[in-house]
């Protein structure tokens, strides 16, 4: 099988002069979810927003589903874009207009830019995102405003926004790092088992070991913009975990 | 809720808004004789004026607007002494902090609030047949508008105030005098220097078109210049405007930056 | 008269005049000597100024005594005009209205090319915060008394002078509101693949539309200001009767339109006021 994801020699170097990714490599078969780990400022964050450059990369080269990511023109990134649903630390909701319009906000890239824009969306989608929001339990939520959920409700949105592009890949940065304990462990329920049904992709940025040691299919660990291991969970040994974190 | 009744709810509500604000944009275009084809020669017209007419500026007339240039800060200064003077001492009966009897409040109150919301140009309309044309009138319209304002601002800030400072030296048995100064003034100060550098700013921009109206200064040289049909000489005057209004801006943010 | 300033700083919603104020007013004075020089040189400046107009005293007194006499001859109120004078306030209620209208609905458009984090090109950006600043920066009488040199009397330049000035403003602010806005929520869309339309439709609109209309509000109350005085320049509205009433010196219809234009701009100010912190409580 062909990878869906290949990441080559990936360089980032900042404006002010801060290195946060110097030559990152790896490969992503479909349907692994692929966890990344690390200390915070590893270039966790900069390495999956160069996949959907969100970030310019500096040097490398990321192809994702057969496609050279770093070459595509404005159009066809947003093309590229659709493909990879993206879910955020902060949820990243628009917080005056309502669930249902934040999902419907997943199938902007699908849209001609005016209509999308007016918000003139089929009927069929405005079905199938009331069907997302069944499926992350929010259905009686829809019209309300994304700022009156709670912020695990909050971030059930942001998965189904990232569900509404039907996406291959899923990039979730940090998605549970501004929940409690019990709110985390629901959403993380969520994401891994809507990409297994869905057959989605996932790499997901992760602060907290023990998570990624009982979702993953493999995980990556980073630091100071190398990858220092990558491997099945079992490999995670207590002195490799002391590695990437000290 | 469904889509669509969610739908027809938010729609009906649109509409009713809308047509509500087009029925009074109608109105006003009708009474008032706006359309866009007139608006769209109207601005051909007006490129014209300042292309053609207006540019370039007369640099020869810089030493004859000088003297008006300078009135205008004159003015503007006068003022706003006059108004923060007598301003601190109103805002003392109209703060509810300070003030010696509600019923003093209420009318302190009521007074800055007829001066202030009162506009400055109307004022000088309405005292320049006791005082005649010029400066002075000007300085007095800026008076009474600053006194609206200061007074308003000042009673806030006293109202503002942690009155815990003062309990405490009341507790201590200190005298009226001696809380005013310990424990009023120096929360008082900073409000009080920033809200009249303010009003110099305010004034500033008020007097260069107080002119207009008779109140001497810059506004009443661009008044002439239009009607001498001198638009060169005009734009000198306002292109001085702007510069005056710039730097006293400039001046008051220094201050304020390094008094507060 | 600088309203605009002066409702910067008293509004509610132009908060960041007010917060930056608050912030920076500590519990004492930072720089003592500094304040002592300056409030000398303050002191000296206002003796100076006063000097240099050269007030005329004697007139000073007799002015005083005369404006007396006017104020209680002004008395009462003559309101035998008063379909005229209603009919002027209308006009001018309704030339702020257009001119509110226009100038919206252009800084609206400007002011996405004029916001740092989304304008499509720098030199836009600039071009678009430049003319900004040009148009604000010339007050409103002086572009009223342009347009009515160069279009003839009425009320369409007065419109116009008073739409070209707010539009100044208007670019300013709703331009600052989208640089302030959370950048992640646009993040968001952009990842999902959105273009530029419709990340400023879908995301920037919706997350600005309260501070528009605020400031929207904000700015109708500056512009009546405006409008009631743009009559000195033959522009239309209830300054010219009050202009009219003045050179007849029918003192007692002047103090019917000044109460007229008193309970106009009181009422407008505290409906506006009333509306601004409604849709503070809805955002």
């Amino acid at each position: 099988m062909s990878p869906i994801l290949t990441v080559q020699g990936l360089k980032k170097v900042y404006n002010d002069g801060t290195t946060a990714l110097q030559g990152v490599d790896f490969t992503v078969q479909p349907g692994e979810f692929l966890a990344i780990i690390g200390p915070s400022g590893a270039g966790k964050s900069t390495l999956m927003r160069c996949i959907n450059r969100l970030v310019e990369p500096s040097a490398g080269k990321v192809h994702f589903n057969g496609a050279d990511v770093l070459k595509a023109n404005q159009r066809q990134l947003r093309l590229l874009r659709r493909e990879m649903g993206m879910i955020f630390q902060s949820f990243n909701l628009i917080p005056r207009v309502t669930v249902l319009d934040n999902v419907l906000n997943g199938r902007l890239g699908y849209m001609n830019s005016v209509k999308g824009a007016i918000g003139l969306f089929p009927q069929q989608e405005i079905e199938a995102a009331m069907r997302i929001l069944a499926r992350v339990g929010l259905s009686d939520q829809a019209f309300k405003r994304a700022s009156e959920l709670s912020g695990g409700q909050q971030q059930r949105v942001g998965i189904a926004r990232a569900l509404a592009q039907n996406p291959k890949l899923i990039l979730a940065d940090e998605p549970i790092a501004s929940l409690d304990p019990v709110t985390s462990e629901s959403i993380m329920n969520y994401i891994y088992r809507i990409c297994r049904e869905d057959g989605i992709t996932c790499l997901i940025n992760l602060h907290q070991v023990e998570f990624a040691k009982q979702y993953a299919t493999r995980i990556i660990g980073i630091r100071a913009g190398h990858i220092v291991f990558d491997g099945a969970a079992e490999q995670l040994t207590p002195a490799i975990i002391q590695q990437i974190y000290h | 809720m469904d889509w669509q009744s969610y739908q027809r709810k938010k729609r009906r509500y649109t509409v009713l808004l809308l047509a509500g604000l087009t029925g009074i944009t109608v109105l006003s275009i009708n009474t008032t004789g706006f359309s866009m084809a007139r608006a769209g020669a109207g601005l051909g017209e007006i490129l014209r004026f300042i292309l053609v007419d207006m540019l370039p500026p007369d640099w020869g007339s810089i030493s004859r607007l000088l003297q008006p240039t300078l009135d205008t800060l004159y003015m503007s200064v006068v003022a706003m002494g006059t108004s923060a003077l007598v301003s601190f001492i109103l805002a003392f009966f109209a703060a509810g902090a300070t003030t010696p009897h509600p019923l003093l409040q209420v009318i302190a109150r009521a007074f800055a609030t007829l001066l202030r919301t009162i506009p400055d140009m109307v004022w000088v309309l309405l005292i320049v047949p006791a005082y005649g044309l010029g400066v002075m009138a000007g300085t007095i319209a800026l008076f009474i508008a600053g006194v609206g304002l200061l007074t308003r601002a000042f009673a806030e800030a006293l109202d503002e105030i942690d009155m815990g400072q003062v309990e405490a030296l009341k507790a201590a048995g200190s005298s009226w005098l001696q809380i005013m100064g310990r424990a009023v003034m120096p929360q008082f100060w900073p409000e009080l220097l920033s809200w009249s550098l303010f009003n110099l700013d305010t004034n500033v921009r008020s007097s260069a078109i107080i002119g207009m109206v008779g109140g001497g200064g810059l506004g009443f040289a661009i008044q002439a210049g239009i009607k001498l049909f001198q638009f060169e000489e005009v734009t000198m005057a306002i292109l001085m405007t702007v510069v005056l209004f710039v730097g006293i801006e400039f001046l008051t943010t220094v201050l304020r930056r390094n008094i507060i | 008269m600088n309203a605009d300033a002066v409702r910067e700083k008293l509004s509610g919603v132009a908060s960041a005049g007010i917060a930056v104020k608050k912030a920076a007013a500590p519990e004492r004075l930072k720089n003592g000597r500094f304040l002592a020089g300056a409030m000398v040189a303050g002191v000296l400046l206002f003796i100076f100024s006063l000097q240099q107009l050269h007030f005329d005293y004697a007139r000073l007194g007799s002015g005083t005594l005369e404006l007396l006499t006017m104020a209680v001859k002004m008395w009462p109120p003559n309101a035998a005009d008063w379909r005229l004078v209603l009919l002027a306030a209308a006009e001018t209620l309704q030339i702020t209205w257009l001119a509110i209208l226009l100038s919206v609905a252009m800084a609206f458009g400007l002011s996405f090319f004029g916001a740092a984090n989304i304008s499509p090109h720098r030199g836009i950006f600039w071009l678009v915060r430049g003319f900004a600043a040009l148009m604000r920066a010339i007050p409103v009488l002086v572009w009223a008394i342009i347009f009515v040199a160069a279009m003839g009397l009425g009320p369409l330049p007065g419109i116009l002078a008073l739409a070209i000035h707010s539009l100044g403003m208007m670019v300013k602010v709703f331009a600052d509101s989208i640089e302030e806005m959370d950048q992640r929520l646009l993040e968001a869309l952009r990842a999902s693949g959105a273009s530029w339309l419709q990340v400023v439709v879908r995301g920037v609109v919706p997350s600005v539309a309260t501070y528009f209309l605020s400031w929207t509000l904000l700015r109708f109350d500056i512009d009546l200001r405006y409008a009631t005085i743009l009559g000195v320049v033959g522009a239309g509205g209830i300054g010219w009767q009050l202009i009219r009433a003045m050179r007849m010196y029918e003192l007692n219809e002047a103090l019917f339109i000044t109460i007229v234009i008193f309970a106009m701009l009181y009422a407008v100010e505290m409906l506006s006021n009333y509306l601004k912190k409604k849709i503070i409580k809805t955002a």
